[in-house]
């Protein structure tokens, strides 16, 4: 199938500095992908550069197989940085620019305003409102004509715990229309939450791209609780089964082999005549995970 | 993108502007006043009264130099729009949400000429009031005399606008384009010319944009500078802009054509060329 966005290779330099660096990455339709990375990792150059603002030093890109242009970006919606209003103009008056600008009914801005809570602020100047309200406005302003494609650049922030969960909220409200999504994100809790795929950058490059529950899942450790915890590991090793076993107490903490998982232990044990009292697949938190591929 | 879009977006960002307002309504007001009160002036020289100045068809001259004057006024405002895109971001969120930078360029440019038919609108305006007034014996031949310089004088005013808006672009800051154009203006190039032969000196932008409307014959002779116009001393006056001098009206007229042609093609390069 045609990816939605196809970057291949593409570079970014701002004098000495790299932002970005042989980035390639595809996204496929419905996808809700993460670029995931920690400040200063070139997802916002990623993001300018898809979105049409700076131009790639090196490499192209690629929505719906045709190369950018100003037609294709009225179909996407766009939150890069800040949110870019005119601080004089009122929420609605600004959302028509932006109505104008994508060729979308001005009829459609209530219905965005509505879903941001800003529906009773629509009067109000741009410039009275508070850091998180211009961000749900922007969010608007990307909502604005129900796009197929949506592109946010840390769409929580500056926003308070309600409005991260309500931002959240609308995205995967977005994601269930079946909607492709592409999220920069320093949280990982964002990630991990909404997307379906990540990569995950570092200094502009990528280091691991894949969907979200493979790539952070790859090495999830099942923990077993038992009697007879030195049969099992003796007899697990000789089996081939897992990769690596820890004992801890009475508790075995094992890396699979990759095609086995937890049900497999727990049919071995069996077979073997040891009782199981407690087994567990243990997420290791993405966090821990994301630090870990950031620091090689 | 619609040609529509782009002009009714250019309206709502005008509208709601405050400074915006401002600068017109002073414009149109000062230019009243001058006009008004030049119009009350009691000179007791032999020969010279004001009220020739107002007759068709030399009003057709007067006006659209008086408010040449003010000219700056509604190149400051063109910096002022521009630079607000830069300062709010707004030119880079355009393109973000699908407008191409040539579409930018329209809007400015549609900007410029709404801004200039104003103007041109306000000086036709104001002629026709104080033309009728002052003028006795009117006949059609007489008040179709030298109608001509308002649209001169509507070139002029684009030229001066696409200048401000080229310095807008290449800053990306409203207060030093600002600076920039009045001291370019003012000081900048006038003192640049004097290293150039005399005849050169009539080809800078600021020479052919400022030549356009020259002061109405009438004023310089009673200025007394007519009689020995070859002297050292009317030569310098020439220098200040206070005595007109002698490009053809079509060439001075292609020539800031050509500038103005030149300018907004440099904008579009730097539009082009540069991250947003």
């Amino acid at each position: 199938m045609e990816p939605i966005l196809n970057i291949q290779q593409i570079s970014k330099n701002y004098g000495r500095i790299v932002a970005v660096q042989d980035l390639s990455v595809n996204v496929g339709a419905g996808h809700v992908f993460g670029i995931l990375g920690p400040n200063g990792s070139g997802k916002t150059t990623t993001l300018s550069i898809i979105t049409g603002v700076i131009s790639p030093d090196n490499g192209t890109y690629q929505w719906y197989g045709k190369s950018a242009s100003s037609s294709i970006r009225k179909k996407i919606g766009s939150l890069i940085e800040v949110p870019n209003f005119y601080p004089y103009l009122d929420l609605f008056r600004n959302l028509t620019v932006v109505a104008r600008i994508k060729g979308k009914p001005v009829g459609d801005i209530e219905r965005v305003l509505k879903l941001t809570n800003l529906w009773e602020r629509r009067k109000s100047r741009f410039d009275t409102l508070s850091l998180g309200m211009k961000q749900r406005l922007a969010l608007s302003a990307v909502l604005l004509g129900d796009p197929e494609v949506l592109v946010l650049d840390e769409p929580a922030n500056g926003l308070d715990p309600e409005g991260i969960a309500e931002v959240r909220e609308i995205i995967k409200g977005e994601a269930e229309k079946q909607k492709t999504i592409i999220l920069a994100s320093h949280i990982l809790d964002e990630v991990e939450k909404v997307c379906t795929h990540v990569a995950v950058l570092k200094k502009g490059r990528s280091i691991a791209q894949g969907r979200v529950h493979e790539l952070l899942a790859a090495d999830d450790p099942v923990v077993v609780e038992c009697n007879e915890t030195e049969k099992l590991k003796s007899s697990l090793i000789r089996a081939g089964i897992s990769a690596s076993i820890e004992k801890d107490g009475n508790q075995l903490v094992i890396i699979l082999k990759s095609g086995y998982e937890a049900r497999d232990v727990n049919e071995f044990a069996h077979q073997q005549g040891i009782v199981l009292t407690h087994l567990e697949t243990r997420k290791k938190s993405l966090e821990s995970q994301f630090l870990e591929l950031v620091k090689q | 993108m619609p040609m529509k879009s782009i002009i009714l977006n250019e309206y709502t960002k005008i509208w709601s502007y405050r400074a915006f307002r401002v600068i017109i309504l002073l414009h149109f007001i000062l230019f009243f006043l001058v006009v008004l009160v030049t119009s009350r002036l009691d000179i007791t020289i032999p020969g010279f009264s004001t009220d020739y100045l107002y007759q068709f068809p030399n009003i057709w001259e007067f006006f659209p130099w008086v408010a040449s004057w003010f000219n700056l006024l509604l190149a400051i405002l063109i910096i002022v729009m521009t630079g607000n895109e830069y300062t709010f971001r707004t030119f880079r969120q355009h393109v973000i949400d699908g407008l191409s930078r040539s579409d930018l360029l329209t809007g400015k440019g549609f900007l410029i000429i709404t801004i200039a038919v104003y103007s041109m609108l306000m000086v036709l305006l104001f002629s026709l009031l104080f033309g009728f007034i002052f003028t006795r014996d009117l006949t059609a031949a007489l008040f179709l005399k030298k109608t001509y310089i308002l649209l001169v004088y509507f070139v002029q005013a684009v030229a001066y606008m696409s200048t401000g808006f080229l310095l807008a672009i290449l800053f990306r800051n409203t207060a030093l384009a600002i600076v920039l154009f009045i001291l370019y203006r003012l000081i900048i190039e006038p003192v640049f010319r004097l290293f150039f032969p005399q005849g050169a000196r009539l080809y800078f932008p600021m020479k052919v944009i400022s030549n356009l409307t020259p002061m109405p014959e009438f004023l310089s002779i009673s200025s007394g500078n007519q009689a020995d116009a070859g002297n050292a001393d009317a030569l310098n006056l020439r220098e200040m802009g206070l005595l007109a001098e002698d490009l053809p009206v079509y060439l001075n007229l292609v020539l800031a054509i050509g500038y103005t042609s030149l300018f907004i093609f440099l904008a579009w390069l730097l539009l082009r060329r540069r991250n947003m």
